[in-house]
């Protein structure tokens, strides 16, 4: 697909490690949304596709939270937040709503469906989410797409990990023009208040000359800059990402001793293995398929809430459905019911992205998820983890 | 087979090929058949054909106009609002005593953000008599309003359609806001002329019509000038992570980077690029249009520059009168997106066009849009006359910053 | 002589019935000529995808790549024409649709094997997200092809296509239903039942599900042929994802395996947003009590579907208990919703409130009749039709 010329030409080597974290940290969300997939899957044999749209209610519940606490747009004059604390409470009520609402849907909407052929209750699903999408545009408020504030973030900037230090004779030249550049634009200023005209762009003759150095300045001012970026190396986290990646490993960490080390978590597993026989033994599948969408949407809500907070999305009532199909490719990759699985699909489809886009075919970013998934599902038909076995729809 | 024979007299069509058996009904239709009905009768030659259809007359007790918006699906944001500044215009007719004693109607049709349905839609307002179309904001959606309009006769005043081959499906298709042709190689004197950059990166939503078609115009402009475009990244709608593609363009040192998508994505590439390190000025078109445009980039999206149709900010009587009634209208808000002010120029235009029309039918609306000279539309003057639909507007540099968008300077219309 | 006079007798009524719904559809208006056309379209894209998931129990749910591959061939076929003037854009000859449908059905049914043979090893789930995932590379492919008119869309010549649709929703029908009457279509059904049974019977597994996919495929394909030139333009978003969903929901809603559940729930389930095109305005705070009340009454009558063995008091208690909450939630709801400043007295429009709806009767529908409208088995008058044939 992408043509040879493209894929030599504007490669760049020095990118690549920047690239692959860019991909592990988005992947992480992948894995976190995808886990949510995989665990329902993993005791139901079911696909949720309404778990986009529990992604899509978590991102408005941060939303709302951001709103409550002051960060609405129009609140003119707002200071960054000075601590975490709301974003922690956006979190929190995120992961609670989300849980809420995984519940309900599977109360109401799934287990009457239990005992039907699987499809049955897949179309349910369908009939969920959509009902959730168009239902949602109709109280939620989608238009324009409302994005949360950046300024509840109190963490602004990134932290620079650096590989090769910048060359120091370059820093110096730097400096020197940053300083020209302030006085050039300093004498602009000046000029633009003395004609008495509103910017630049309408300055007389004279000061054309001026905006024109001023011009010139900023121009040697970029050059130098680039300069010395490019004599030295560094790996950039912004600061928000870190957050997330960190976070989503913290919650992922949780889950694992959820799961393998409790007594819930080895109910699940059993209920996993085998919904039946689990049943018989005594166990009360209920409360293990109510504490798996617990578990899973929380999931969800706390990846919504951290891709609205801090990538910035702009909400709306479909804002779940890509991450929906993400998700559910990541968890096939892996293994569906898998739950490492769902964690290395996630990654790999981060990482797979980023690294396609590296090297010059962003057009195909959105495919690229799909052609590894059908080259990994032709190699090993039950995912990278799963296992597979024949069995009837 | 006996009790076979019965179902023929039972059940009509369906049940009866069923009857069949394996082999039988494999070959129904093989064989070409001369029953070719055509329906369209379109002249072929000229550019802009004009539609044969008689059209619909301007009768009944209201003068009916159909307005087919996105009301569901992905592009929702722009439905609402060009719903919202339709219903705005036809309220403010209707208050100043309609057109010759009758009132005006709007009827609205859902496209479901689908071309398809966006066909079905039109269809519908045509069989309810409607004697002229506005809509739609999606270039491909607009295309099958036009064509449905077309073979009907009726007047279509498209409201953010920028495609530029759009108008010559007929003559009876206009629309009111600029084309692809046009905001791209402003944009590009812009950046060239007036801010000297040399080397630009573009982004380009690939999922949008709008903004390959304006990647494209810019970039054929800015080489045109002597500028280099160094790169050109893709995203789709809906994406929300952008540091790859930021990430390349930062390793090219680009001056400047322009956005050709829409808001919803503009805002969060503007957040992401300053999260990457990435400082240089972006750059845009009308798509970029939207109150929510500095809470989504936040502090990385002041400073950028786009093209516009009009400015809130603007001393323009209409433009002041239009954000008064909105604002009365809508609970204080300002209008979310341009679709806002185009949704209302276009009922606007519609209706004058009625007003002026020498025979009170499609015909006659057809030949008065044609004849519009000088319109005062919220987004600037508009002129018909001899353009083949495509009004020459003129189209406004504006800033961002953090308190809204500062008009910095004017482009009339060039070639 | 009888076998060849039903047979011809039914060929010749299908033909018949197909031009006498062209007649129809020319002789109404534009709308409804449009829908009676979709409609068909919808009709055979149910059914041919009933063949791959309801027959053969093939789990797929990206049917709408098919029926895409098919219409942008017709579409690039059309364009190639005008391109050596064999052809005028103002209408295309019905010779030349004819031939862009098999090129459709061709390259369709070639896109099914290219999915179906790789897919084969692959369990249900697994094959669900590759005929998904097709769909969505298609789409980036197509996006990225200025051939195919990129994101804005493609052009094609229009013809009057309408007796053609149904006519090849005849023809999928049929060859559905005649395949269940052979002891070819008996293998179709034992690999829906039990692959490992079926294949230890003797049924070359791999080969009936290919078989399955590829016919699919190439009706669906045919289809989109029709749809471009029945449209004069298409664009990917004709084809999205949830277009896929909405078959799938077509077959299951009808009963899976049912062929005569497929067409009637493709009529109803395309006729039914159009149909709400005409609903009234609604207050917000109706819609939601209503859907609210709705959601507890459903909940309350699927408890009672369940728990069938309890007594008839009991239940009857239950059933009044459930209702009182239903219309209690109802009541609640909407006076609660005016309690909310952005949602209070607010009225909702039918063109926004059709998808909502539309859902809502589809989880409904699957709630209260989980295996369709028809199950498994084909809707006759009385006994007249003949009985499905058992797996």
């Amino acid at each position: 697909m992408l043509e040879p010329s493209l894929l030599m030409a504007g490669l760049d080597p020095s990118a690549l490690p920047q690239q692959l974290l860019n991909g592990l940290m988005f992947g992480a969300i992948y894995a976190l949304v995808a886990l949510g997939y995989t665990m329902v899957y993993g005791v139901l044999r079911l696909i949720n596709f309404a778990h986009g749209e529990v992604f899509m209610i978590g991102a408005y519940t941060a939303l709302f939270v951001s709103w409550q606490s002051g960060y609405f747009q129009g609140a003119q004059g707002l200071q960054r937040a000075n601590n975490p604390g709301i974003l922690i409470l956006m979190l929190l009520a995120s992961m609670i709503v989300c849980a809420v609402l995984g519940v309900l849907i599977e109360r109401f909407a799934y287990r009457p469906m239990r005992k039907q052929p699987r499809i049955a209750s897949l179309i349910t699903a369908i009939g969920v989410s959509m009902l959730l999408q168009y239902g949602g545009a109709l109280v939620l408020p989608v238009s324009p797409p409302r994005s949360i504030l950046e300024e509840v973030n109190p963490y602004d900037g990134n932290h620079s990990i650096s590989i090769k230090p910048k060359d120091a004779a370059l820093q110096t030249a730097f400096t020197d023009a940053q300083a020209r550049q302030k006085t050039a634009d300093a004498a602009l200023a000046a000029q633009i208040k003395l004609e008495g005209v509103s910017s630049e762009f309408d300055l007389s003759e004279e000061g054309k000359k001026v905006n024109s150095a001023a011009l010139d300045a900023r121009d040697a001012t970029r050059g130098a800059k680039n300069n010395l970026d490019n004599s030295g190396m560094s790996l950039n986290v912004p600061y928000g990402q870190g957050i997330m990646f960190l976070t989503t490993l913290g919650l992922m960490g949780l889950l694992t001793y959820l799961v393998m080390f409790t007594k819930t978590g080895r109910e699940m597993r059993a209920v996993a293995h085998d919904f039946d026989s689990a049943a018989l033994m005594g166990m009360d599948v209920n409360r293990i398929v109510t504490i798996t969408f617990v578990i899973g949407s929380s999931l969800a809500g706390a990846g919504a809430m951290m891709c609205a907070t801090f990538l910035g999305t702009q909400l709306t009532s479909f804002v779940g459905v890509p991450w929906g199909v993400k998700a559910f490719v990541a968890a096939v990759l892996g293994g569906i019911g898998n739950i490492p699985g769902a964690v290395l699909g996630g990654l790999l489809i981060g990482v797979a992205e980023t690294v396609v886009v590296w090297a010059g075919g962003s057009q195909y970013k959105d495919a690229i998820a799909f052609v590894i998934l059908i080259f990994v599902l032709l190699v090993k038909p039950g995912g990278l983890l799963g296992s597979a076995k024949v069995e009837k729809v | 087979m006996k009790n076979k024979i019965g179902v023929f007299l039972t059940l009509a069509l369906a049940g009866s090929l069923l009857i069949g058996c394996n082999s039988s009904s494999s070959s129904t239709n093989t064989t070409p058949s001369d029953t070719d009905k055509p329906t369209t009768t379109t002249t072929a030659g000229g550019k802009r054909p004009a539609p044969t259809a008689a059209g619909p007359k301007i009768e009944g007790p209201t003068v009916k106009i159909g307005l087919v918006a996105s009301l569901n699906g992905e592009l929702k944001p722009w439905g609402d609002d060009s719903k919202n500044g339709a219903e705005l215009a036809i309220e403010e007719l209707n208050k100043s005593g309609g057109i010759d004693g009758k009132q005006y109607e709007l009827i609205t049709e859902d496209s479901n953000s689908k071309p398809e349905q966006g066909k079905t839609a039109a269809d519908r307002l045509i069989g309810k008599g409607v004697v002229g179309i506005v809509g739609e904001v999606a270039s491909g959606i607009t295309a099958q309003i036009a064509d449905s309009a077309f073979a009907a006769g009726v007047p279509v005043v498209a409201v953010g359609a920028t495609k530029t081959t759009l108008t010559d499906i007929g003559s009876n298709v206009f629309r009111v806001c600029y084309t692809d042709d046009f905001q791209g190689p402003v944009m590009a004197r812009f950046a060239y002329e007036e801010l000297r950059l040399k080397r630009i990166a573009v982004m380009t939503d690939n999922k949008q019509p709008y903004s390959q078609g304006l990647s494209e115009s810019f970039k054929a402009k800015f080489k045109a000038l002597g500028g280099e475009i160094i790169a050109e990244e893709f995203y789709n709608s809906g994406d929300q992570q952008f540091n790859a593609q930021l990430t390349n363009v930062k390793g090219k040192n680009p001056d400047a980077l322009f956005l050709s998508g829409y808001f919803t994505e503009v805002g969060l590439i503007a957040r992401q690029a300053r999260d990457v390190g990435l400082s240089v000025k972006l750059l845009g078109g009308d798509g970029w249009d939207s109150e929510e445009l500095v809470s989504g980039g936040g502090e990385g999206i002041v400073g950028g520059y786009f093209c516009n149709h009009y400015n809130n900010q603007e001393d323009r009587p209409e433009v002041k009168s239009f954000l008064e009634k909105w604002k009365a209208k809508f609970a204080g808000k300002l209008p979310g997106t341009t679709m806002g002010a185009l949704g209302y120029d276009s009922v606007m235009l519609m209706a004058d066009a009625i007003k002026r029309a020498e025979t009170k039918d499609a015909k006659g609306i057809i030949a008065a849009l044609d004849n519009t000279e000088n319109f005062p539309s919220v987004s600037g003057a508009i002129t018909l006359k001899g353009k083949g639909g495509n009004p020459p507007k003129r189209a406004l540099v504006v800033e961002v910053t953090k308190t809204g968008q500062v008009f910095r300077k004017a482009y009339e219309y060039f070639e | 002589m009888r076998f060849w006079a039903v047979r011809l007798g039914s060929i010749g009524l299908a033909v018949a019935g197909a031009f006498a719904i062209g007649m129809l559809a020319q002789n109404s208006g534009n709308t409804v000529s449009r829908l009676i056309a979709l409609a068909g379209l919808y009709v055979t894209l149910a059914v041919s995808l009933n063949l791959i998931n309801g027959i053969t129990g093939q789990f797929s749910i990206g049917h709408a790549a098919f029926y895409q591959v098919g219409s942008y061939t017709a579409a690039f076929l059309a364009s190639q024409l005008v391109a050596r003037g064999i052809i005028t854009t103002t209408g295309m000859p019905i010779s030349w649709v004819l031939v862009a449908v098999i090129a459709a059905a061709v390259s369709a049914g070639l896109a099914g094997l290219f999915i179906g043979l790789p897919s084969l090893r692959l369990r249900g789930d697994y094959l669900a997200i590759v005929t998904l995932g097709f769909g969505e590379i298609l789409r980036i492919i197509i996006q990225n092809t200025n051939e195919l008119g990129g994101s804005y869309g493609i052009n094609s010549p229009k013809a009057f296509v309408v007796p053609y649709v149904w006519l090849l929703a005849f023809l999928c029908i049929a060859v559905c239903r005649n395949l269940l009457q052979t002891a070819h279509g008996l293998t179709f059904l034992s690999v829906r039942e039990d692959e490992v049974a079926s294949g230890a019977m003797g049924v070359n597994v791999t080969r009936i599900k290919v078989a399955a996919f590829v016919i699919g495929s190439a009706f669906a394909g045919a289809a989109g042929a029709l749809l471009t030139h029945n449209e004069g333009f298409i664009n990917v978003n004709s084809f999205t994802m949830d277009v896929s969903f909405i078959i799938l929901t077509m077959v299951v809603l009808g009963g899976t395996g049912s062929i005569t559940g497929s067409v009637v729930a493709a009529l109803a389930l395309f006729i039914l947003p159009e149909i709400l095109r005409d609903a009234p305005a609604m207050p917000l705070n109706a819609i939601l009590g209503s859907l609210v009340g709705i959601a507890l009454l459903v909940g309350v009558i699927r408890l009672a579907m369940d728990n069938k063995g309890l007594g008839r008091e009991v239940m009857g208690a239950r059933l009044w208990l459930g209702l009182g909450v239903a219309v209690g939630g109802a009541i609640v709801v909407s006076i609660g919703t005016n309690f909310v400043p952005a949602l209070a007295n607010r009225t909702i429009p039918s063109a926004e409130l059709r998808m909502v709806i539309f859902s809502a009767v589809l989880v409904i529908m699957m709630l209260l009749r989980p295996q369709g409208i028809f199950g498994h088995r084909e809707f006759g008058l009385g006994k007249l039709f003949p009985k499905e044939v058992k797996a």
